[in-house]
């Protein structure tokens, strides 16, 4: 009997051991959290990956979460950076002023967002009002925009994601995307999906492009690096990082990677297009 | 009834019984299967001579003049092809300008092609981002290229598709480059040249688990969400066993039978039905926005929401075990004059240490497992492996978010599926190993309260 209790008062000390260990903790590293939009999110992990080998000790940590949970997390103060696809609503900024916070924009690339479809369905081109028309739920089948007779597979985002925001307001007008729309949560399931779905039609950041997926021109204009930073591609937008009052140091730093020519080179890489001039 | 009609429904049931457990082990067999065979070849696989210069680069393994070497013989084997090229831009320089244009475009596709395969052709550009640094270090991803480089898929119009969709049809490449220079590159490289080229051998990468990862998991091992994934486990374990066990020991032990005992026991028992996403945001607005456990998304935070998810379970089980101490043990501590905390911690608490110990197996498992209570409390995508100081302000990668996250979210998902699988086989085998471990540490607690 004697054995047992020391076995059991060797795990207690043991325990509580280690929980003392976790009371005297200090700031080991400095951390720098980044959360929110897919879309902004290959920037932000290169972007991350990039200044920790500049500055080794310094942790940076990016979440992927959407552009309305960075927002949230900003609000919070549960991030320094707030990567966002669309800019803070009137409603957010003053849900953050009331918590002292002051969002601060930093465009940091430029993006468009893309119409992508199957590579098999032989429609190449589709027009604004014929768009805003499929995810209104009045053009239910491919025949009317030239292509097989095939019912549309209408693919949106959640409400949560920047890229749903813009296209909202873009394309959609303040018009309700129809209830038949199957939402996704991300840039890759969309992209996942569409690769997998014949008759679908999805929209996501011109980054996620590749060989699996089909971008159809918009209004007669293709989303090229080009047309994107003139505007001229209809649904283009910019991304941006936000931060609670003007940024300093590393923060400070990230932000503004994206007009080093490090950074530029980053965002093209990824197959988004930097932003002009600070 | 019958007597033969009984022993034949008799008979009938055996067998039923019989066939659904060859049914539950297949079944088993059918998802460990490509699991165990996938997750394996994140670490065992025929690697090819741009995984030295990688792993050489990116972290620090591996001698430079050996890696230098090899490079050069790899970029002289190659060098016809480069030559090749270089002859057929200069040929493309003097075309009549509609031919230009179109092969130039059919040219970017193949120096996109012929970079993805064998890395940076000499004299462009070069990238920042690692994946565009490197040819494919993966002999399985390679002729995955390779097979690129020699087809060109286009989406055609077809007699054969009924519905008006177009197919796929798959051209040799170098019809494209037919009567131009560029042709003897298509002759040269082969896969036989392919692999002189790109020398395939067995690998057999232990440091998948120990190393972090790069470019966002391109390459490099997964000890980020290896290692958060233990903390977080073993986080949750210390907030919620001694937590679990007091509570058991005051509701045996201590608590008279009245309603107010009772609504807990419900309570417990609808904690333990509660979905876990609901842990995931009582965490995140209890432990982050109201008390402030830390500034943000932390390992403490997530270890703290793990614990209330599997504080049931050990409530139940440490519950059920301590009662099962025969009451004659009680009587038998206090008949000699010991109080009854001390009967407790003496005489019951070792008794009942077995079942207490398989309760605490269960949830360990649970808690390395589990996705939902971690997003908004402690999982990031990408990030370092947190040291043990600081739990309290960093939040880490796991193994159970990564996998959801790189299956979802990432951005080319099909070129690191090896990741993917490995994760899941690592987070498999290191549940199975926690579970192991408590067993037989259960087993050795049983035989010492025998002997």
């Amino acid at each position: 009997m004697k054995k047992q209790s020391s076995l059991l008062r060797r795990m207690a000390l043991g325990m509580v051991g280690v929980a003392l260990a976790a009371c005297g903790m200090v700031q080991a590293e400095e951390t720098v959290v980044m959360d929110g939009s897919t879309t902004v999110g290959p920037i932000a992990k290169a972007f991350a990956e990039y200044y920790q080998k500049q500055n080794p000790g310094v942790n940076v940590t990016v979440s992927e979460s959407g552009s309305g949970n960075g927002a949230k997390s900003l609000i919070n103060s549960a991030c320094q950076i707030a990567n966002m696809s669309r800019a803070m609503k009137d409603k957010e900024v003053a849900a953050a002023k009331e918590k002292g916070i002051n969002p601060i924009h930093h465009v940091i690339a430029m993006d468009g967002i893309a119409v992508v479809v199957h590579p098999s369905n032989p429609v190449k081109e589709i027009s604004m009002e014929k768009l805003h028309d499929i995810y209104t739920g009045t053009i239910t089948n491919w025949k009317d925009l030239g292509g097989p007779d095939k019912k549309i597979v209408v693919i949106s985002r959640d409400t949560n994601s920047g890229t749903y925001e813009t296209f909202e307001s873009l394309v959609m007008h303040k018009d309700k995307v129809t209830g038949d729309a199957e939402v996704a949560g991300s840039n890759g399931h969309v992209k996942q999906r569409i690769a997998k779905t014949p008759a679908a039609i999805a929209y996501l950041g011109a980054g996620f492009v590749d060989k699996s997926v089909k971008a159809l021109t918009v209004d007669g204009v293709d989303a090229t690096a080009e047309t994107i930073a003139s505007s001229k591609y209809p649904i283009s937008r910019p991304l941006y990082m936000v931060t609670n009052g003007e940024p300093t140091g590393h923060v400070k730093a990230i932000v503004e990677l994206c007009f080093t020519e490090a950074g530029k080179k980053i965002i093209e890489d990824i197959g988004n297009v930097p932003p002009m001039k600070k | 009834m019958q007597l033969a009609t009984r022993s034949l429904l008799n008979r009938c049931f055996t067998w039923l019984c019989g066939l659904s457990v060859v049914l539950m082990v297949a079944a088993l067999f059918m998802l460990l299967g490509p699991i165990t065979f996938r997750g394996v070849s994140s670490v065992i696989f025929r690697q090819t001579s741009e995984f030295d210069r990688m792993e050489h680069d990116l972290f620090g393994r591996g001698s430079e003049d050996k890696v230098k070497t090899e490079y050069d013989r790899m970029m002289s084997a190659a060098a016809p092809i480069f030559a090749s090229m270089k002859a057929f831009e200069q040929e493309l320089d003097g075309m009549p300008s509609s031919q230009r244009r179109e092969l130039k475009a059919e040219y970017e596709s193949f120096r996109e092609a012929l970079s993805e395969l064998l890395g940076p052709i000499p004299g462009s550009e070069s990238s920042l981002l690692a994946r565009n640094k490197y040819g494919q270090t993966r002999w399985d991803r390679a002729l995955v290229k390779f097979d690129h480089f020699r087809y060109v898929e286009d989406w055609v119009v077809s007699d054969h598709s009924e519905d008006g969709m177009l197919v796929k049809k798959r051209t040799p490449r170098e019809l494209r480059f037919a009567g131009t220079k560029l042709e003897s590159a298509f002759n040269y490289l082969d896969k036989d040249r392919l692999a002189e080229i790109m020398q395939p051998r067995l690998r057999v990468y232990l440091n998948f688990f120990t190393d972090v990862s790069h470019d966002s998991h391109f390459f490099g091992g997964i000890w980020p969400e290896l290692w958060g994934t233990l903390l977080l486990t073993i986080g949750a374990m210390l907030f919620a066993v001694p937590m679990g066990i007091i509570a058991a020991i005051y509701l045996v032990e201590y608590a008279t039978d009245n309603w107010m005992i009772s609504l807990i026991r419900i309570c417990i028992s609808t904690l333990a039905g509660v979905p876990s996403i609901v842990f995931g945001l009582f965490g995140l607005s209890f432990f982050i926005n109201t008390i402030k456990l830390s500034e943000s998304k932390s390992v403490i935070a997530g270890s703290a929401t793990l614990a209330l998810l599997i504080l049931p379970t050990i409530i139940r089980a440490s519950e059920e075990a301590i009662r099962s101490v025969p009451n004659t043990y009680r009587e038998a501590a206090i008949g000699l004059g010991s109080t009854r905390w001390h009967a407790i911690t003496s005489v019951i608490l070792p008794a009942s240490l077995p079942g207490i110990l398989t309760g605490i197996v269960i949830s360990m498992g649970r808690a390395a497992g589990e996705t939902a209570p971690i997003i908004f409390t402690a999982a990031v995508s990408v990030g370092a492996a947190p040291g043990i100081l600081d739990v309290a302000h960093m939040p880490t990668p796991a193994l159970s978010w990564n996998v959801y996250n790189i299956c979802t979210e990432h951005e080319a998902v099909e070129e690191i599926r090896h990741v993917q699988y490995g994760m899941v086989l690592t987070l498999i085998a290191l549940v199975l190993l926690l579970n192991g471990t408590a067993i037989v540490l259960r087993a050795r607690v049983s035989r010492k309260l025998k002997g």
